[in-house]
């Protein structure tokens, strides 16, 4: 049999033209029926996942987790500075070891779990300085910032079009949360509610997000855009 | 005395082409090449895995795993016979790291057909055609009974293996003035990458009487016939990617040559070079007979056992200081790995290897229909091609690891312009 679009002789056992993907077909002749070269196609199994990482960086922060303590125990007899210490060391952990623990590991659980680490450890520090901004600064902007990357990163991993408006609206989400930042800052720490630096982000980061939404929108300045910026 | 007393060393050492592999593999290149032979009857399994344990005895250093030292890699015979591998949707998986260490070649049945995929630390194209008749005649006087003379590249399965078989030829035949490495870098064909490690094949069938009237034609070899048709089809590619001349960069495809016969060397491990044809599209199109001529010019000049023995001094000269020698294995992996992907890859555009034609003794010949060659692709060049001729067919196998078949568009459109109409068949998924 010939390929009917690129004249290619094909073998009995060809259903499709290799060079071109026209179907085997002529209405005089029967289907192919030849014995194929190879068996059909089988998606191979998800490759198992290596714990090696994972394992060897969890002991180098428990190493150094201990070793910081151990350290502030021997010459101070209480837990000091190494608390601190060893707080940004599982917060570290929890950012950037954990999620390898996992083969496939979800934005909408671990950005969270993240945050909240970041917000207990936050905790921890309010409560050894005395503070007293955790819960009208700190959880709010941390509780704010957490729930806004986790509805962007859960919505690139699980969209399949439409990621310049994803990138767009949390850009602009971002410029907005500013004042609010501001206003509980003031709130928190100034007494007074006068806003004034976060007007230059809030602006620059609605622009920013704008433009991304005019590309999302208009298909003329997106290909424009990518006619001049591409690598 | 049925099989062979262990007249053979516990372990060897990687003969000088073969250090490069191990230490330039990765996920996308692992360096196995496959040769098969299609039977007439389906194949019996429990027949074949007799005929390999048989098989194994006589050529231990091709049937062996990779193990490392400190300083070098080296290899072993296998301790036991590894099961016989099922047969995927396309040839050439990724041997790991962990495979090699067990066993550095697999042995495949599929329906009628036999087929071996070698690490190629272990031999080269025509050690492992050796292998394969080898065990196919095994296979066949064990299965029917016939008698099979050791002729045609069948050896006495009943002979212990000889010293000669696995020499390391390149060590004896390295020539006293090294030629210089300096190299241009070729055009290198692109496209999108397949998904999950999937290899397209392509096999052009063609009758090799016609091949080679047409190369006679041409007044070239038939490598050279086909090596010129492949050049001119990468040509016409980088035409329609490259309109500017002076952009476009120069076609080179890898020719192995067996040195076999220019050294006398009877060698099953790797003895072979390569040649490397080019064509400078910057100075403008060239027509069909100027890259045949090329060809031809470069095979006739470069073919000779004085030339070889230039070229396997630069490469025996890299591992003989002392310095190189005690450098841990680690270090030379990295050093050699870094090498190889910032400079090897870039001085061809693909390798076409052709094994010629495969003959074998009178009394295989009814039974077996059809040998095919597979080279693999390497990590950052998409296609290779393996040929060979068995019977009045020429089979040429084009692989690669890209969606478009881009290359064997523009080959098939080369073929047809010189009168040539192949019948394809592949491995596409359905």
């Amino acid at each position: 049999m010939y390929c009917a679009h690129c004249g290619v002789r094909l073998a009995d056992s060809e259903r499709h033209c290799p060079l071109c993907g026209t179907k085997a077909y002529h209405p005089d002749l029967p289907s192919p029926t030849g014995e194929r070269l190879y068996p059909p196609h089988r998606d191979p199994a998800p490759p198992s996942h290596s714990l090696g990482f994972a394992i060897v960086a969890t002991a180098v922060f428990v190493l150094a987790l201990v070793t910081v303590l151990a350290c502030d125990l021997r010459f101070y007899g209480s837990v000091t500075w190494s608390g601190y210490t060893a707080g940004a060391i599982l917060l570290a952990y929890v950012v950037f070891i954990l999620p390898t623990w996992f083969r496939a590991p979800h934005p909408s659980i671990f950005v969270p779990c993240s945050f909240g680490a970041a917000a207990c450890y936050l905790l921890y520090i309010d409560l050894a300085t005395h503070g007293h901004w955790f819960l009208s600064f700190a959880f709010p902007v941390v509780g704010g910032l957490g729930l806004l990357t986790t509805a962007f990163a859960t919505l690139l991993r699980y969209l399949k079009k439409g990621k310049l408006y994803v990138f767009g609206g949390t850009v602009a989400a971002l410029g907005a949360f500013m004042p609010l930042v501001e206003w509980l800052q003031h709130l928190t720490f100034a007494g007074s509610v006068a806003m004034g630096w976060s007007f230059y982000p809030l602006t620059a980061l609605l622009l920013g997000g704008g433009a991304l939404l005019f590309l999302a929108i208009c298909r003329p300045a997106r290909e424009y855009m990518a006619r001049k910026f591409f690598i | 005395m049925p099989f062979p007393q262990k007249s053979h060393p516990r372990w060897l050492r990687l003969d000088n082409a073969a250090k490069i592999y191990p230490a330039a593999r990765n996920e996308k290149w692992s360096n196995v090449f496959r040769m098969s032979a299609t039977l007439r009857d389906e194949i019996d399994t429990a027949v074949l895995r007799r005929a390999w344990e048989v098989t194994i005895k006589r050529v231990p250093f091709l049937a062996a795993r990779l193990r490392k030292g400190v300083f070098w890699y080296y290899l072993e015979p296998v301790t036991e016979v590894p099961i016989i591998s099922e047969e995927r949707s396309c040839p050439l998986a990724p041997m790991s790291k962990k495979e090699t260490r067990r066993c550095a070649f697999r042995v495949i049945a599929y329906r009628r057909r036999i087929a071996i995929e070698l690490f190629h630390s272990l031999t080269d194209g025509s050690g492992a055609t050796i292998f394969l008749k080898t065990l196919t005649a095994e296979y066949l006087e064990q299965r029917y009974g016939v008698s099979i003379p050791a002729e045609a590249g069948v050896l006495d399965r009943r002979q212990s293996p000889v010293p000669v078989e696995w020499e390391d030829s390149f060590l004896k035949h390295a020539g006293t003035l090294a030629a210089t490495r300096k190299d241009r870098t070729a055009y290198r064909l692109h496209g999108t990458p397949e998904r999950s490690s999937f290899l397209r094949l392509t096999c052009f069938q063609l009758p090799a009487s016609a091949v080679v009237e047409k190369a006679h034609q041409y007044g070239v070899s038939v490598t050279a016939f086909l090596c010129a048709a492949i050049m001119q089809a990468a040509a016409r590619i980088q035409q329609d990617d490259t309109p500017e001349l002076h952009r476009r960069k120069p076609i080179k495809v890898l020719l192995p040559v067996n040195l076999r016969p220019l050294f006398g060397s009877t060698t099953l491990r790797n003895f072979a070079l390569y040649c490397k044809p080019e064509i400078l599209p910057a100075l403008g199109d060239y027509t069909f007979e100027e890259i045949c001529a090329v060809v031809k010019a470069k095979l006739d000049s470069e073919v000779t056992a004085k030339q070889m023995s230039m070229q396997i001094a630069v490469n025996v000269r890299d591992e003989r200081p002392l310095a190189i020698r005690v450098m841990p294995l680690f270090i030379k992996n990295m050093v050699m790995k870094a090498v190889y992907h910032s400079v090897g890859e870039k001085k061809a555009c693909l390798c076409l290897s052709n094994l010629g034609a495969v003959t074998l003794p009178a009394s295989m010949t009814p039974y077996v229909e059809r040998m095919d060659f597979v080279l693999g692709v390497q990590a950052t060049t998409p296609y290779n091609c393996g040929v060979l001729s068995f019977g009045d067919t020429l089979y040429l196998n084009m692989i690669r690891n890209i969606r478009e078949p881009i290359l064997e568009q523009q080959f098939h459109c080369v073929l047809q312009e010189l009168g040539l109409t192949p019948t394809v068949e592949s491995n596409e998924k359905e």
